[in-house]
């Protein structure tokens, strides 16, 4: 791999005077990298490093606020093994959040693809049109968007109630989607991807403008259809902008909080819509016990990290060689 | 460590200077040393939404206060859904990060109080001869072991309103019993199918604890120092069964309702689509202000028993608390300023809210206004309050009630499997803190 | 570059397709703009239509609201989190993507950390490290967090479009007798200007759109940003959905007016020609 542009002198006559440039070359080739890394790093480990190493410490204590600090009393692992023999945990919170982060990441990346494509064949001023509107569902605040979906499926009075309800497809009377998982979730789902999507659309597109047009005319001369162009040309250039994209939906997804909180009974009143966003919440954050909710955190980051090498080992095929 | 020996001499030293004030005394008001507030600022929450427009009082208030003190007064207002959190970390952050004066709800002054953070004025009060004025439940509300946290400012109950234009026209009397009032909602749902006869909603914790109460149930009660759940008493279980029936068996409340909080049956009120509800004292103005359609429509009574008199009903309301900054003094004056005499009463009549002392509150009833009257009866005669104990907000912030009773009217589960599965959550919570 | 060869097949197909995407993004959008220009926003039922048209609920965000103090900073913060992240994150790619060293993979891994641990757990620490480093209550102490996190973003996206850029580009450009930092200005940089804009994009929503620490840490309203500005209106009783909506409208606005601003600069990779530099 080329490194720092040096190129390897062809000829090496004296090694004893070319020994200074080599090694200045080798210092370079090792310090570069990691002074161009050195102020990224610098903002996230002087901010976030101690905070994240709190919440470790915190998850292992009986914590609570007092004023000016808090105090914590050393439990061990009392938070993590009692999160994680809590039946509510296994049997709802677990299932919702897995299924519920599958599909919206699986239809977050199909249609952002999808999008991305369609942009890629649109003119300049569709394009256009298209790319702004597809930021305004990006840029529209989460909360706001919930609100508005929650009011097309109000039960009764909302839109698409009264479309279904006119279909003859429920009794508006006595329906209301809010209560039972499945239609909440699909709702969630509907809201999260339309909020969602937007990202994954730009970032592809942006990835889709790099690869040079010789190597499609090249796939079109050797006959492949667009469907191969597809999957021979596009998805292994820009696999890396798929990594990412898939990845940081994963991340996300399996977070949502406000999207489902602020849904009819998300708030906790209705058990069987917790996801771990909205659980963790609940059960400490709301109850200010701040050492299980850091043992929830702490255990959502990890299962994340697995998530995300697994991604990175299989899903990809890359090892560590090549990432 | 060091902080709170620090936080103790403090006091201490406060403590001494109280009572070498004392000891002068007949100054009465006394314009010591802790009222001079020359170019220092107070910083005040409040809370939005008690007051539709909240800083012209205030405007008013901080000049007052300026002409009294020299101090200034900077307001900032805080929403109610996230200001639980926006205390926490300031409270964390210590008293450069709090304000001096602060709006507290009554069940947040446990957990406030618990962090070490709100001053206890309970000397204080009493040296201002202001003790026995004070409404009872309200200032229980905010003592801990004796320990008063600040001031009542306002305080708010739930009765029931109801569509005085409809019930004449079908002749439907008020409520006095349960059996009446289950009457009257199935006669309206017949009557009215477009109005929603009585809505029992599964996101409003304060609409099912009166038909608890009523029954001669409790939430919780304490044991020695400890707290037990009694939702799943025979008395309670007969309150919940009444009030859910109304939803599964009269379906006089339709599935919409099943996820309401107090808010959307707010908005419905205003989009004029109930026929009668429980509804907070300072509900009708609000909904004759958005909708002037109800004007003169609307009429109140207190929340029956199952046969007569009244079932109890949460009392809740706020308190101006100081926290323990270097300006306490000067934000007791603040406090008091505010929660007593013109600015009380002033602030009572702009929010629909009650006053916290008997004798301001003794002013309003005597109105006789027939949609505060109601109200006022219920508040003296029949408010509740919620477990006191830091670990009851938790059990609210964990939606136990709520959760129980959308799982009852959504069909999930009977009310004893609801009942006792809300009692274990309660004595969960109660076990982990003690 | 219309459609290429395209048969009325293949173009009937593309206009459903524009068509169904844009009614599906803009719906809601659509929904939050009407409700907050129909003077009875509270009382809209399942209408489609406003039942009538007014900017009053916008002088009230503004008036009561103090908007206009919220949206300058949110405009600050947005751009000093645009700016930093932009030049950190680049560089951080370059050296991912380009470079091979010890723990690079682990370094790439570490940063997305920030991305997965739930932010409700970070915020009284995060509070509390503010609260010493003296940055709470400051434009400038979000801006810093917002940089934080929308840099791994930044970082991965950005290695991806480093990536892409075959070597041989770079190569050409050393032949050519460049320096390493010539080549990175004027072949590197302009090849990953998609990724920038598109990274930059994020950064934005990101400083734009965050509430927890915005309220949090800002102990005077005035330097709340507009994101906050939005809860003021959300009510014990009830929620002022007019206002609501009008200020959503207003943290939208600007985003977009931002991307309109960058997003030629999304035409301008390898298939604008760039390859031949």
């Amino acid at each position: 791999m080329l490194a720092g542009g040096g190129q390897e002198s062809p000829v090496r006559r004296r090694p004893s005077a070319e020994a200074p440039a080599a090694r200045r070359r080798r210092l370079v080739h090792l310090t570069r990298p990691w002074l161009l890394l050195a102020p990224a790093l610098a903002v996230l480990a002087g901010l976030l490093l101690y905070p994240i190493f709190q919440v470790g410490k915190i998850s292992l204590q009986d914590w609570e606020v007092k004023f000016g600090g808090g105090v914590g009393e050393f439990t061990g692992f009392d938070h993590y093994t009692e999160l994680l023999s809590s039946e509510l945990l296994w049997k709802t919170v677990m299932p919702n959040t897995v299924f519920f982060a599958a599909a919206c990441v699986g239809l977050t990346v199909l249609l952002g693809t999808l999008v991305a494509l369609l942009l890629n064949r649109l003119g300049t001023t569709w394009r256009a049109i298209c790319s702004v509107s597809i930021l305004a569902a990006w840029a529209m605040p989460a909360v706001t968007g919930t609100y508005v979906w929650i009011w097309l499926f109000q039960p009764e009075e909302g839109m698409f109630s009264q479309l279904a309800g006119a279909l003859g497809l429920i009794d508006p009377a006595t329906t209301n989607w809010f209560t039972e998982r499945l239609p909440f979730y699909a709702i969630a789902t509907l809201n999260v991807v339309h909020h969602g999507f937007p990202f994954v659309a730009i970032t592809v597109f942006a990835g889709l403008l790099t690869i040079p047009r010789e190597l499609y005319e090249a796939g079109m001369i050797d006959g492949a259809n667009a469907w191969q162009r597809f999957w021979k040309i596009t998805v292994p250039t820009i696999r890396p902008v798929f990594l990412v994209v898939t990845i940081l939906s994963t991340i996300w997804d399996f977070k949502v909080f406000t999207q489902i909180f602020v849904m009819p009974g998300g708030s906790g009143s209705n058990e069987e819509v917790y996801n771990l966003g909205v659980y963790s919440y609940i059960q400490a954050f709301g109850q200010d016990d701040y050492g299980a909710g850091s043992a929830a955190a702490v255990l959502l980051t990890l299962l994340l990290l697995l998530i995300t090498v697994v991604y990175i080992r299989t899903l990809f095929r890359q090892g560590e060689e090549d990432l | 460590m060091k902080r709170r020996v620090i936080a103790a001499a403090i006091a201490l030293t406060l403590g001494l200077t109280a009572t070498a004030c004392g000891g002068d005394s007949g100054d009465g008001d006394g314009n010591g040393n802790a009222a001079d507030g020359k170019g220092k600022t107070l910083t005040v929450w409040i809370m939005e939404g008690t007051n539709p427009d909240a800083r012209p009082f205030f405007k008013e208030a901080a000049a007052a206060f300026e002409k009294k003190t020299g101090a200034k007064i900077k307001v900032e207002y805080q929403q109610w859904a996230t200001a639980n959190r926006k205390f926490t970390t300031a409270i964390a952050g210590g008293a450069d990060q709090v304000p001096d004066v602060a709006e507290v709800g009554t069940t947040w002054v446990p957990q406030f109080a618990e962090a070490e953070a709100l001053v206890d004025v309970t000397e204080e009060v009493e040296k201002s001869g202001l003790t026995d004025d004070l409404v009872e439940g309200l200032k229980d509300a905010g003592t801990l072991d004796g320990k008063q946290y600040g001031m009542p400012w306002y305080a708010g109950v739930r009765s029931i309103l109801y569509r005085k234009d409809i019930f004449e026209k079908h002749k439907i009397k008020p409520p006095t019993s349960w059996k009446e009032l289950q009457d009257a909602a199935k006669v309206l749902k017949e009557k009215e199918p477009g109005l929603i006869s009585f809505p029992v909603a599964g996101g409003a914790e304060m609409f099912a604890a009166p038909f608890i109460w009523g029954a001669g149930g409790e939430l919780a009660k304490q044991d020695g120092g400890s707290w037990k759940s009694a939702i799943n008493s025979p008395e309670a279980i007969k309150g919940i069964e009444f009030y859910t029936d109304l939803a599964t068996k009269d379906k006089v409340s339709p599935a919409k309702v099943n996820t309401w909080t107090e808010k959307e049956v707010g908005d419905a009120w205003k989009k004029g689509q109930i026929a009668m509800s429980l509804s907070g004292n300072w509900t009708p103005k609000a909904f004759v202000d958005e909708n002037p359609e109800l004007e003169g429509k609307l009429g109140a009574v207190p929340i029956p028993g199952p046969d007569g008199g009244m079932s109890r009903s949460f009392l809740g309301g706020s308190y101006l608390s100081t926290f323990d900054t270097d300006k306490k003094e000067l934000a007791w004056e603040f406090v008091k300023m505010l929660t007593t005499g013109e600015f009380a009463a002033k602030w009572a009549e702009q929010t629909n809210y009650f006053p916290g002392q008997n004798s301001e509150l003794e002013k309003v009833a005597a109105k006789k206004d027939p949609l505060v009257e109601p109200f006022a009866q219920q508040m003296l005669e029949a408010g509740a309050t919620v477990p006191k104990t830091e670990s009851y907000g938790k059990i609210q912030a964990a939606q136990v009630v709520p959760g129980m009773i959308q799982s009852i009217i959504t069909g999930k589960s009977s009310v004893k499997e609801a009942a006792d599965k809300a009692a274990q959550q309660m004595d969960a919570i109660f076990a982990k803190d003690k | 570059m219309t459609a290429r060869r395209s048969s009325p097949a293949a173009r009937a197909g593309l206009v459903a397709a524009v068509v169904a995407l844009l009614v599906f993004t803009l719906f809601p959008v659509y929904w939050m703009v009407s409700t907050a220009l129909d003077p009875k926003a509270s009382t809209r039922g399942s209408d489609v239509l406003p039942s009538g048209f007014g900017f009053e609920h916008f002088e009230l965000v503004f008036e009561r609201g103090n908007f206009g103090t919220f949206l300058l900073n949110s405009a600050y913060v947005g751009l000093g989190t645009i700016l930093a992240s932009a030049v950190l994150s680049l560089f951080a790619a370059v050296a991912v993507a380009r470079f091979k060293f010890r723990f690079r993979t682990s370094v790439l891994i570490m940063v997305l950390i920030v991305q997965m641990v739930p932010l409700e757990a970070l915020v009284i620490p995060l509070f509390l490290q503010m609260r010493d480093y003296e940055l709470l209550n400051s434009l400038l102490g979000l801006t810093i967090v917002y940089i934080a996190l929308s840099l791994p973003f930044a970082i991965w996206t950005l290695r991806g479009f480093v990536q892409a850029v075959p070597k041989e580009v770079e190569e050409a450009a050393y032949i050519d007798g460049a320096s390493w930092f010539r080549m990175f200005r004027s072949v590197l940089l302009p090849l990953v200007a998609p990724g920038l804009v598109a990274t930059s994009i994020f950064a934005f929503i990101t400083a734009w759109n965050e509430f927890v620490f915005a309220y949090t840490f800002m102990k005077d309203s005035e330097k709340y940003t507009a994101a906050v500005g939005i809860y003021q209106f959300f009510g014990e009783n009830s929620t002022a959905w007019g206002p609501v909506m009008a200020s959503s409208t207003l943290v939208t606005l600007p985003v977009m007016i931002f991307f309109v601003l960058v997003h030629r600069r999304l035409g301008s990779g390898l298939a604008a020609g760039a390859v031949k530099g």
